[in-house]
């Protein structure tokens, strides 16, 4: 099934510059320092650094349960980590420096820096009271202060965007579930972050329509000014998307690289076993 | 003889409307301040409000009237009875409704709020825009019940001789003896206020929940 897409290709100057360079000539957007994060005794994060330069593309493979999710939620700031910073732009995120002390940051710093950063949800998480269009245009309308015509506008462009301008008057539970991330898609994107992450996001979807939430993502991938850390089960289309793939085991970047490198020359056994379930099918 | 009797029942059936919605209002509020109070960040806002609910759950509503009625002016504090009634009315479906509210504000899924804080909402936005609205249509039918049991309850306040419908039908069963006629047009009438609360309720339930399910 194909998606009407008008989205702007901009050729980003450095595309073709491997990432490892690129992320010493610019500064990164996104930083984790030595990350940790646990659920009572379970530890999902070990000591995790890593580093995303604006407009960057990461994927990030490995098992289930392997911390891949918990790494998004915390920039997301939908969970708090145990030990370590992340920066957000040279910002911290999760803590506030006063009097040269690190102390937690309160909500209105957490509003100031999660401001950067946009989530898809693996269960699209739409608003189920909501229109399609008004799911789209509530954030603009009073997260960024927009009035009601310009983020209609913004709106309903981003729904063009998606190939959804035929639902805007419609309920989320009228559609289907490739066109309800289609519209948490242009839900997260309308407030123009400069991270996007998606979690997940064909996951929970029936096989026949992950191709088109696929489409839409590798559209605004080829955009290039947004970075994306991509969470995904779907190799091919990471193999497509991603400058640099992540593979996490047990809380740990495991190995990372090029695509090409990561799937044609696995160094770990644990990436080797973990791939060759994907290949055998 | 129904010539004479009906003008009182409909001067008693007046109070009793009168109580229920004048009860139902206050215990509105009471039941959000207190419901939210419950799921309050700060631990004394949480704590008054739990210790409000829990003695007016934990105590029935009869002695409530009465303690409010004839205890309070012990403390000096004389309140009509309209007022007293209205009072223990509200404060004690307040306190039930407060659990509506706390409930409901639950059990909106987790990734409601999830996708609010992505979008940047700030606490109140995220509560204004995204779960209350779908809180709302959970407590709807909840708090149609609540009413009911409001105006059934109203019964209650004849017992501090507040005229109201229950109050007059026993007045009028003391000088004429006919129980049967008396208290089945009671029953009727208390029938009858009821009816308009629950298809209002219904209309918005309906109203609120159009095109989404």
């Amino acid at each position: 099934m194909s998606v009407p897409l008008k989205l702007i290709y901009n050729e980003d100057p450095t595309k073709n510059i491997g990432s490892e360079v690129r992320k010493n000539i610019v500064r990164p957007i996104v930083t984790y320092n030595n990350i940790s994060k646990s659920y009572g005794d379970l530890q999902v994060l070990k000591n995790i650094d890593l580093e995303i330069a604006p407009g960057e593309k990461v994927a990030l493979i490995g098992p289930s349960g392997s911390g891949k999710t918990t790494l998004a939620r915390l920039l997301m700031t939908l969970e708090e980590p145990t030990s370590g910073t992340i920066e957000v732009e040279g910002e911290m995120l999760w803590h506030q420096r006063v009097n040269d002390k690190l102390i937690k940051a309160n909500e209105k710093h957490l509003h100031q820096v999660r401001g950067n950063i946009g989530m898809v949800f693996q269960h699209f998480n739409l608003f189920p009271h909501m229109t399609i269009l008004r799911n789209v245009m509530e954030a603009p309308r009073n997260v960024l202060g927009l009035s009601k015509d310009e983020a209609k506008e913004r709106a309903v462009k981003m729904l063009e965007q998606v190939g959804l301008s035929s639902k805007i008057d419609a309920y989320p539970a009228q559609l289907s579930g490739g066109q309800k991330q289609r519209v948490a898609i242009a839900r997260a994107l309308v407030m123009r972050p400069k991270v996007m992450l998606f979690d997940e996001p064909t996951s929970a979807l029936d096989p026949e329509l992950v191709g088109e939430v696929l489409e839409v993502i590798k559209a605004i991938a080829s955009e290039g000014e947004m970075a994306m850390l991509l969470i995904t089960h779907e190799m091919d289309f990471a193999k497509d998307v991603a400058d640099r793939i992540l593979f996490f085991d047990q809380g740990k970047i495991i190995e990372q690289g090029p695509p090409k490198k990561i799937f044609n020359n696995p160094e770990s056994e644990r990436l080797q076993t973990f791939l060759s379930r994907f290949n055998r099918h | 003889m129904w010539f004479d009797i009906l003008p009182s029942f409909w001067e008693g059936t007046k109070i009793t409307i009168e109580l229920t919605l004048f009860s139902a209002v206050i215990a509105f509020f009471l039941a959000f301040a207190a419901g939210f109070g419950r799921l309050s960040k700060f631990r004394a806002v949480r704590l008054l409000a739990a210790t409000y609910v829990e003695v007016f759950r934990g105590t029935s509503l009869f002695v409530q009237l009465f303690w409010i009625y004839f205890a309070l002016p012990l403390f000096g504090i004389m309140l009509p009875k309209m007022v007293a009634g209205v009072l223990a009315l509200s404060l004690n479906a307040g306190a039930y409704g407060s659990e509506i509210v706390r409930s409901t504000l639950i059990s909106v899924p987790k990734g409601q709020s999830e996708a609010a804080i992505a979008l940047n909402m700030t606490p109140w936005q995220r509560t204004r825009l995204v779960i209350l609205p779908q809180a709302l249509v959970m407590m709807l039918p909840a708090f149609g019940n609540l009413i009911i049991e409001l105006l059934k309850g109203t019964a209650l306040v004849s017992l501090i001789t507040l005229s109201d419908l229950t109050f007059v039908a026993t007045v009028l069963n003391s000088s004429i003896m006919r129980p049967t006629e008396i208290f089945s047009v009671l029953l009727i009438i208390y029938f009858v206020i009821s009816l308009p609360f629950t298809k209002g309720i219904q209309w918005i339930e309906h109203r609120l929940s159009a095109g989404r399910y």
